[in-house]
């Protein structure tokens, strides 16, 4: 791990080293001195209730620190980090810009496996608190991703229709073809459209193209959705897609997906992210 | 052996008291093993439908101890040690008599109506200041009978200068006065709407300034119930039991001087890196570092008391639990510091560091000192042997046991968790979802519950070895001077 | 000097309160108007969201959730911007926490839903295995108290001057009003949902504590 190049991790790991060393030295220095000391010293005329009290010095080490931490915190105040010479924020700002000016150059041409590497690690902490750490959709509670983006979910789309991108189309009716048509449908989506490889059903695929007229009404000729009317399916099962369900969230069938444009996810992470999800597709 | 017969001490609040920290402390930390365990256990929060989850648990706990446990500690010691070192028995004013009852039975009034109030969740959310605003004229109410009390008390002192406890028991009433009045400010919705709960109030202070008020008190809580007031106990009960004069005057007056002026800046140190102003922030955290040295002094005054008295600590287990108890109180107030340097905050804040510290400042310095307290006033104020030296032994290593188990894995989690939080992977993003950071404390939260639970058995050998002390020890005819007479 | 102090109380009490006194005054007070104001944008809470903030509170969720993030890149990729001052300046009480038992919330409403939401206080175990946090059933059966939140927010805006009925700010109006209001915000939600429980209480007319605490947790951005 990282950790030891993290200052903040290291430092708190030497201030719990201080607080041990620092407190077993300066009781056993007092132990000691129960075991081999005696008390002495001159004692003040009061007693109360039977208590006496000696009018012995002060410990001189007790008495330097005292004065020791009181300059340093003078010092502190007034030439180290005077009033409103230091910013939190400021010094976020630097930290984060630093970051990503190192992460920009790093990894804006990453290749596939690192992106999806990459993407891998985003998952879990983003994405697995809905869809699950196997990408299942944990009983239906979010979209099961490693069935998202083949064939038979398209065929699956077509019967239940789709909504809850914000598409200016709005949503797209369910039962738009029979089951035997939509599975040319989505053979020739896969194959020409998206172009994500070979149809399962390669012989639908010219079936597909001539039933695609139902589907150009709202996704245009081509799949790219009219210019945003509706979802640009020549990205579908592509990382791009999954970017784009990213920044517009989706209040779909089976319940809310929230967006990611708050800033926590930057362009390349999206996409890394995107490039990972499509390899649950079984 | 003379001396202190002359006057006849009036003992029957201070017995009140007692048995109210006693039922307290089991109460409080029956709940604390709870909730720990419910840590580890999470499936422990259905054993009482809504009123059984963490949620409400938890304030439950907290108050139970500072408020139920810590305060009538305080009060039980008060009403013994303040007659006996100002010399003067409560007996002597039917007045002053009549406001300590009606101390104790007001409080209890109040810690019952707490109870009742934090189980139906009836709660502000401020962090040990949970209370709506019934419970808080009550409570400024007890106060200020307690204040009258402890006046009234000095006034009619027959000693004229006052001890060192007596100093820390002034401090303690009025800082908490001060801090809980304007903690308190709120304004009870029903009597301007005309409509809803009764007993509802909203905050008079809004977001960073309710945290920043919030904060200078539960800072300073800390202050005056968990340390003000013990160091009061300490500065009684280690001399008297050891029969060795205190150490040295000046080291008193300067630490508890530096102690009143240093602490109630630190408050700052629970708002680092958070909204308010970064100057506000550095304060708490440079007096944070100073305050060591003040809480220090009274530690180190009471450790070189015990010069060259090793052989008391190997035989008087009395002895053993004030001994522990400074050195408690010595790791805490350099814990405490440490965390508060702004680095370390950035890992530790919102950790189980925090509780961890917590717990060896409340077990091993707070705990121990009442419990050594109330030790050495049974015989005294029920004129019998305590009960069982070897019970007192016993419990005094299997709570240092549940002590250490506390503190050292909630280093560990809290630690652990807090790096998690901050650990990146080989691109620079988060390398842990927040889960994985839950699930790895397992192991440590269940050692903790285990740790709690060695404590509170401890403290239920306590609770048997009193009652036995009261009701069937063997009885003594003459108030020893020093070590309190132990059956063996 | 000080012999005489410890020999005379009243002086000795006098001196010791103000040493204490004075830092209170220093620290706390100085920045108090300038914390006060409210970020551009910034809006009081509903009603409807009032209740559920008061579900949280009854409960404690403070007590393991923070809603304070604070400005560290490790903090702001999980939880979002940092916080800032003037987010807060509605929040009566505050309830930043001070333990993170379970993540920050502060601005948990950009990246959990609804329903997401439904079922995991249902029983957190089953939406994040391995999950300790409670599971708070007894929400999905006990009702909001609506009534309570209106009189808090009335008096805020009567007593402080929370700009509710103002321009572009929630309405509060009348408790007549307010209950229409409270009741078709509470509907988007409960449309939301699932349980058929808390759906059917609602066509009764009973805000359920699960559909106030649910509006809460989604103003939280
Ligand atoms: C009435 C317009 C309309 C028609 C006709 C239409 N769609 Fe859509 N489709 C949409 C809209 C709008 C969306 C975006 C829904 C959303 O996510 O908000 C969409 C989304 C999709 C998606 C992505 C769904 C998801 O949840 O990931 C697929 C796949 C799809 N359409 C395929 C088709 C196919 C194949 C056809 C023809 C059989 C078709 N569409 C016909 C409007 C339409
Ligand atoms: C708060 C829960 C939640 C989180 C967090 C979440 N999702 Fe989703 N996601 C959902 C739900 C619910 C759906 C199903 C929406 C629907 O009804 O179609 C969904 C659907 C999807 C879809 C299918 C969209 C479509 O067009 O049908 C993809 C792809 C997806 N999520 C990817 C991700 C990725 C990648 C992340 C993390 C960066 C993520 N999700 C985080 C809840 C979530
Ligand atoms: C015992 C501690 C505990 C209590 C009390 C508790 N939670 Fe949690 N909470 C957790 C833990 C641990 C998690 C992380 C695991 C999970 O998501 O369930 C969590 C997660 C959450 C999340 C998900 C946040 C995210 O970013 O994934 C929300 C929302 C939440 N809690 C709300 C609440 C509310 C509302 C209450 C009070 C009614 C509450 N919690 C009480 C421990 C607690
Ligand atoms: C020199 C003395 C001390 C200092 C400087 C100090 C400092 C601190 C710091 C920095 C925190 C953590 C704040 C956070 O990040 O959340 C804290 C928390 C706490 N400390 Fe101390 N501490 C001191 C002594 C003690 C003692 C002696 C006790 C009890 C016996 C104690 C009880 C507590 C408690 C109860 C909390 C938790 C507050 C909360 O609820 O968040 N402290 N302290
Ligand atoms: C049997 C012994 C005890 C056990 C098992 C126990 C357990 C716990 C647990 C589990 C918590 C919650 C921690 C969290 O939220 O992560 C807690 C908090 C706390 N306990 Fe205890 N406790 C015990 C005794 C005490 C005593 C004796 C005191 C005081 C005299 C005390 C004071 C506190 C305080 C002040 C907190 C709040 C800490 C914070 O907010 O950071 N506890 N305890
Ligand atoms: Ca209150
Ligand atoms: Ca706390
Ligand atoms: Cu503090």
């Amino acid at each position: 791990m990282n950790w030891l190049n993290d200052s903040i991790s290291l430092f708190t790991l030497i201030g719990i080293g201080a607080v041990i060393v620092i407190t077993v030295f300066v009781v056993g220095k007092y132990v000691r001195q129960m075991k081999t000391d005696s008390s002495t010293g001159e004692l003040a005329k009061e007693k109360w209730d039977g208590i006496g009290e000696y009018k012995n010095e002060l410990p001189i080490g007790w008495a330097l620190s005292f004065f020791g931490t009181i300059i340093y915190a003078l010092w502190y105040f007034l030439a180290g980090y005077p009033l409103a010479a230091y910013s939190q924020i400021g010094e976020y700002n630097q930290e984060v810009n630093a970051h990503s000016d190192r992460f920009e150059s790093k990894w804006s041409n990453a290749d596939e496996a690192t992106l999806q590497d990459m993407g891998k690690g985003i998952y879990f902490v983003q994405c697995a608190s809905c869809h699950g750490v196997v990408g299942d959709g944990m009983d239906g509670k979010a979209q099961n991703l490693t069935f998202w983006g083949s064939e038979e979910y398209i065929v699956k789309t077509i019967e239940i229709g789709a909504k809850g991108s914000g598409y200016p189309l709005g949503e797209m009716p369910a039962g738009l073809l029979d089951p035997q048509s939509a599975k040319a449908v989505a053979a020739y989506l896969v194959e020409k459209i998206a172009k994500t490889g070979k149809s399962k059903n390669p012989t639908l695929v010219s079936e597909g193209e001539a039933l695609w007229a139902t589907c150009a009404g709202c996704h245009s000729e081509d799949g790219t959705g009219m210019f945003g009317m509706s979802a640009n399916l020549s990205n579908y099962g592509k990382s791009e897609f999954i970017v784009e369900v990213l920044n517009r969230g989706k209040k779909g069938m089976i319940g809310n997906m929230p967006a990611f444009n708050d800033g926590r996810l930057t362009d390349i992470q999206k996409l890394a992210v995107g490039k990972y999800v499509t390899t649950l597709v079984e | 052996m003379q001396s202190s017969n002359v006057i006849n001490y009036d003992y029957t609040i201070a017995k009140y008291f007692a048995i109210a920290t006693i039922v307290f402390g089991i109460i409080g930390m029956s709940v604390g093993v709870l909730i720990a365990f419910q840590m580890a256990f999470p499936e422990l929060n259905n054993l009482a439908g809504e009123y059984g989850t963490f949620g409400r648990l938890r304030p439950l706990h907290t108050d139970a101890v500072a408020f139920g446990f810590t305060l009538s500690g305080i009060w039980a010691t008060w009403y013994y040690v303040g007659q006996r070192v100002l010399k003067v028995s409560l007996a002597e004013s039917p007045f002053l008599m009549f406001m300590a009852k009606l101390h104790f039975w007001l409080y209890i009034v109040g810690v019952a109506a707490v109870v009742v109030s934090l189980l139906m969740g009836i709660t502000t959310s401020k962090e040990y200041a949970e209370f709506e605003w019934p419970i808080d004229i009550a409570i400024v109410l007890v106060w200020v009978i307690w204040g009258i009390g402890l006046f009234g008390l000095i006034g009619i002192r027959r000693e004229k200068t006052l001890y060192i406890s007596i100093w820390y028991y002034i401090a303690a009433f009025l800082g908490v006065a001060m801090l809980y009045l304007f903690n308190n400010m709120e304004v009870p919705t029903y009597f301007v709407a005309g409509m809803g709960k009764w007993y509802h109030s909203v905050s008079m202070y809004a977001g960073s300034n309710d945290a920043m008020v919030q904060w200078w008190y539960g800072h300073n809580a800390v202050a005056f119930v968990f340390t003000v007031p013990i160091i009061a106990m300490i500065y009684y009960f280690l001399p008297k039991e050891s029969g060795q004069p205190v150490f040295s005057y000046k080291l008193s007056l300067l630490s508890f001087w530096g102690l009143m002026f240093v602490y109630l800046w630190a408050g700052g140190h629970h708002l680092l890196y958070s909204t308010v102003p970064d100057w506000v922030q550095t304060m708490g955290s440079l007096f944070s570092i100073i305050l060591i040295l003040p809480s220090w002094g009274s530690a180190i005054n009471m450790l070189l008391t015990m010069k060259g008295e090793w052989g008391q600590i190997k035989e008087n287990p009395l002895i053993k639990f004030y001994v522990l108890a400074s050195t408690f109180y010595m790791l805490s107030t350099i814990e405490g510091p440490i965390q508060a340097i702004k680095s370390v905050n950035a890992l530790a804040h919102f950790t189980d560091w925090i509780p961890g510290h917590v717990h060896d400042g409340t077990l091993g310095w707070v705990g121990f000192m009442i419990i050594g307290a109330l030790f050495h006033m049974a015989p005294r104020m029920y004129k019998r042997e305590i009960y069982s030296k070897k019970l007192i032994e016993i419990q005094f290593w299997i709570q240092t046991t549940g002590i250490v188990f506390y503190f050292t894995s909630m280093w560990i989690a809290g630690i652990t968790q807090g790096m998690m939080w901050r650990a990146t992977d080989q691109y620079g993003n988060l390398a842990y979802s927040f889960i994985d950071t839950v699930t790895v404390l397992h192991p440590y939260y269940t050692l903790r519950a285990v740790g709690g639970a060695l404590y509170l058995l401890g403290v239920f050998m306590w609770a048997y070895n009193m009652y036995k002390t009261m009701t069937a020890s063997k009885a003594i005819e003459f108030e020893p001077q020093n070590a309190s007479p132990m059956a063996a | 000097m000080f012999h005489w102090l410890e020999k005379n109380p009243f002086f000795f009490a006098v001196g010791v309160f103000l040493v204490i006194a004075y830092a209170g005054i220093v620290t706390v007070l100085p920045d108090f108007m300038e914390s006060a104001r409210p970020l551009k944008g910034t809006k009081p809470y509903t009603v409807l969201q009032l209740a559920g903030r008061h579900v949280y509170i009854k409960d404690s969720c403070n007590a393991c959730h923070s809603q304070m993030i604070r400005p560290f890149k490790s903090e702001t990729d999980r939880y979002g911007k940092y916080s800032m001052s003037g987010e807060y300046a509605y929040d009566r009480p505050f309830l930043w926490g001070s333990k993170r038992t379970g993540p920050d919330l502060m601005r948990v409403g950009n990246y959990r839903t609804t329903n997401w939401h439904e079922i995991h206080m249902y029983k957190p175990s089953s939406m994040v295995p391995g999950s300790i946090m409670p599971s708070y059933k007894h929400m999905f059966t006990n009702t909001a108290d609506i009534e309570t939140a209106y009189a808090e927010a009335y008096t805020v805006k009567s007593v402080f001057n929370v700009p509710y009925d103002e321009e572009d700010m929630p309405k509060l109006g009348t408790w007549e009003e307010a209950q229409k209001t409270a009741i078709a915000e509470a509907q988007l939600i409960v449309d939301d949902m699932k349980d058929p429980q808390v759906k059917e209480a609602f066509a009764r007319g009973e805000i359920k504590e699960i559909v106030a605490i649910i509006a809460y947790l989604n103003s939280l951005q």
